[in-house]
């Protein structure tokens, strides 16, 4: 197999961390107020699936970007440290209040400006809004193939081959570079930075870009150019959960309560 | 393609009108994700006296057509071509986009399946306008014909209703199994057109080299879940669960923790990364309820645990709560339940025959 010098993007959020998140007993809302922020966890499978293509081919180059605040550095400077080799923060208070379409032109303007690529890796979804759209609505944007829900991807001569986990079976499609590829939560184990290689992405540092960097008109992005609005939220009215106890002992009386109450139906299918 | 171009408003948004649907489908046979949308597609289409229209891709799509139809469409129109045979991102794409130029559609409702949002975020691109993901809840307000469209956030605590006053087609995903299938009705009438689809080679660039379908754990539509945690100890306790399952016809589901470790499959997986289930029973065994786990099942109908600590989370959502060592409780639980079947039974005996008979063979099939 030939070797290949690949040049590699992958788009990555920071969100809360949702394992610090917990539902509020009485409300059931989310108390997020405490979280800490971490890269999104389909992104991070989506780094490292960039870093396994570039273990396989090692003159290839990764830049890992991101539209966020000033903090989301803290992301990529993870992602450094784990063997990416350039970070670009997209950050501009334009940028706020955007929905999937404004985010999406936003980073397919940056990557347009980054120039040459060959595959562009992202999360599935962001567990934060989960809507899965703005990896493929980049690869629209710049008008080229795209593989998503992927748990897989490797470069065979020259082709990029991804399998797709669908709800029906498993696909695997090959396309010529360059091409996007979303990659599913959890296919794949995450590698941990050294804390050498920590100290190293801090001295490399990332680069910042702003709107007047990649193009587009102020009116374009964050919520000016969000053509949807959110108009309410309202929590959803939680079931009251009585907690009956039963013991095991007591399995009979539990089978009759469900039985009775038409929680189960035996016999019938 | 779209280009590196901003979401624009058409000059006449009066100028759209009906509800579109696309319906997936796979070796000619419509898929339940589509076939969902039809009820609440045609309710809203009704309501301020526009059609629902059906959209079908595919190899042939005769028959795709006609059940599209009885299922409820007013409108069906059929594309096909051997090119159309497996869903692919840029043919999908570039068909829907020209026929949303062409009819002009107010709504556009797209199954929130993975090729369903993989297909959903490109036209909303190429349309330059809004979609929202993943709906649960779906209206449209007659006063400017504007889509409302509701979908869980913030971890299934909150119904957000998202509007896309000015762009169109105002688009949406829904979540399967929350729309019921609506009847077929042979005799429904309905308007057709079947088209023959010719698609530029460049846009067939991406070749489906391979695809191994796989029986789906589809835990969306369950009636029972009986899920294993990490309080089973070892992968073999899911033998237990599927004891338990067999039972009552029920589906096995699982806790993140335990489909990491290896002890069952990944299409098992219950939870903010998983399925999303709302069963009318769901039993958790050993589970001890973080968040993302009673996200994706807290909208259960009636929720069993099955722990031995006394403060899980997930006692705070249970209807029931049997605190013991999951390993005693189980077996008790399905002897109880053979129990009751064998009641039951005996109840029944005085019945016709015929219908005892049926759940014999039934038995049988099993």
């Amino acid at each position: 197999m030939i070797e290949m010098a690949l040049e590699i993007i992958v788009m990555i959020k920071q969100v809360p961390d949702s394992s610090e998140v917990v539902i509020d007993p009485v409300t059931f809302t989310l108390n997020r107020g405490a979280a800490r922020n971490v890269i999104n966890p389909a992104d991070e499978n989506a780094v490292e699936q960039a870093l396994r293509i570039k273990d396989q081919n090692p003159d290839t180059h990764i830049t890992v970007i991101t539209m966020g605040p000033p903090f989301a550095e803290s992301a990529l400077l993870d992602c450094m440290a784990r063997g990416v080799d350039r970070g670009i923060l997209v950050t501009d208070r334009a940028f706020a209040g955007a929905d999937t379409y404004p985010t999406g032109l936003t980073l397919a303007a940056t990557i347009t400006k980054i120039g040459k690529f060959d595959i562009i890796f992202a999360g599935e979804e962001s567990t934060d809004s989960s809507t899965g759209h703005v990896g493929p609505g980049v690869a629209e944007f710049l008008g080229i193939e795209q593989a998503s829900y992927t748990s897989n991807s490797w470069v065979e001569d020259g082709k990029v081959y991804a399998e797709r986990q669908l709800e029906d079976g498993v696909e695997t499609v090959r396309m010529e570079p360059p091409c996007l590829i979303t990659v599913l939560t959890n296919s794949n184990i995450p590698r941990n930075a050294t804390l050498r290689m920590k100290i190293d992405a801090m001295k490399r540092g990332i680069e910042t870009w702003t709107l007047n960097d990649i193009g587009l008109k102020p009116e374009w992005v964050g919520l000016k150019g969000s053509p949807t609005i959110v108009k309410s939220m309202k929590s959803i009215q939680e079931k009251k959960r009585e907690g009956k106890k039963f013991t095991p002992d007591q399995m009979d009386d539990f089978v009759n309560e469900l039985v009775s109450k038409g929680i189960l139906k035996l016999g019938d299918e | 393609m779209a280009g590196l171009i901003n979401a624009e408003p058409p000059a006449n948004p009066d100028e759209y009108r009906n509800v579109m649907i696309f319906l997936e489908s796979r070796n000619g046979e419509l898929k339940k994700p589509g076939l969902e949308m039809i009820s609440v597609g045609s309710a809203m289409a009704h309501k301020v006296n526009e059609i629902l229209i059906g959209i079908v891709f595919g190899d042939k799509v005769g028959d795709m057509v006609k059940q599209a139809g009885e299922y409820g469409c007013d409108r069906v129109i059929g594309y096909e071509s051997p090119d159309l045979k497996d869903f692919r991102t840029i043919p999908y794409a570039t068909l829907l986009s020209d026929l949303i130029v062409e009819l002009k559609p107010n709504i556009l409702l797209i199954p929130a399946t993975r090729n369903g949002r993989d297909l959903a975020s490109r036209i909303a691109v190429r349309s330059r306008t809004g979609v929202t993901a993943d709906c649960t809840e779906l209206d449209v307000d007659p006063n400017g014909r504007i889509l409302q469209a509701r979908r869980p956030t913030y971890g299934e605590s909150t119904l957000a209703e998202i509007l896309c006053k000015r762009h169109r087609p105002q688009m949406a995903t829904a979540r399967p199994g929350i729309f019921a299938v609506p009847e077929r009705n042979p005799n429904a009438k309905y308007e057709s057109e079947i088209r023959k689809a010719k698609i530029k080679k460049e846009y067939l660039r991406k070749e489906i080299v391979d695809f191994k379908p796989k029986t789906t754990v589809d835990l969306t539509s369950a009636r029972y879940i009986v899920s294993g945690g990490l309080g089973l100890g070892k992968a073999s306790g899911f033998k237990l669960i599927q004891e338990l399952a067999d039972e009552i016809g029920a589906y096995v589901g699982a806790s993140r923790p335990t489909v990491d470790l290896g002890w069952i499959g990944r299409d098992h997986q219950v939870g903010q990364t998983g399925q999303s289930v709302r069963p009318e029973l769901y039993i958790a065994c050993g589970i001890s309820g973080k968040a993302q786990h009673l996200m994706g099942m807290k909208l259960s109908q009636n929720i069993v645990s099955i722990n031995t600590d006394p403060d899980a989370e997930i006692n705070g959502i249970s209807d029931y709560i049997i605190n013991a060592d999951l390993y005693e409780a189980i077996p008790k639980l399905i002897e109880a339940i053979r129990k009751k079947k064998a009641e039951l039974k005996k109840e029944a005996k005085p019945e016709a025959d015929g219908k005892k008979k049926e759940v014999k063979e039934k038995a049988a099939e099993k």
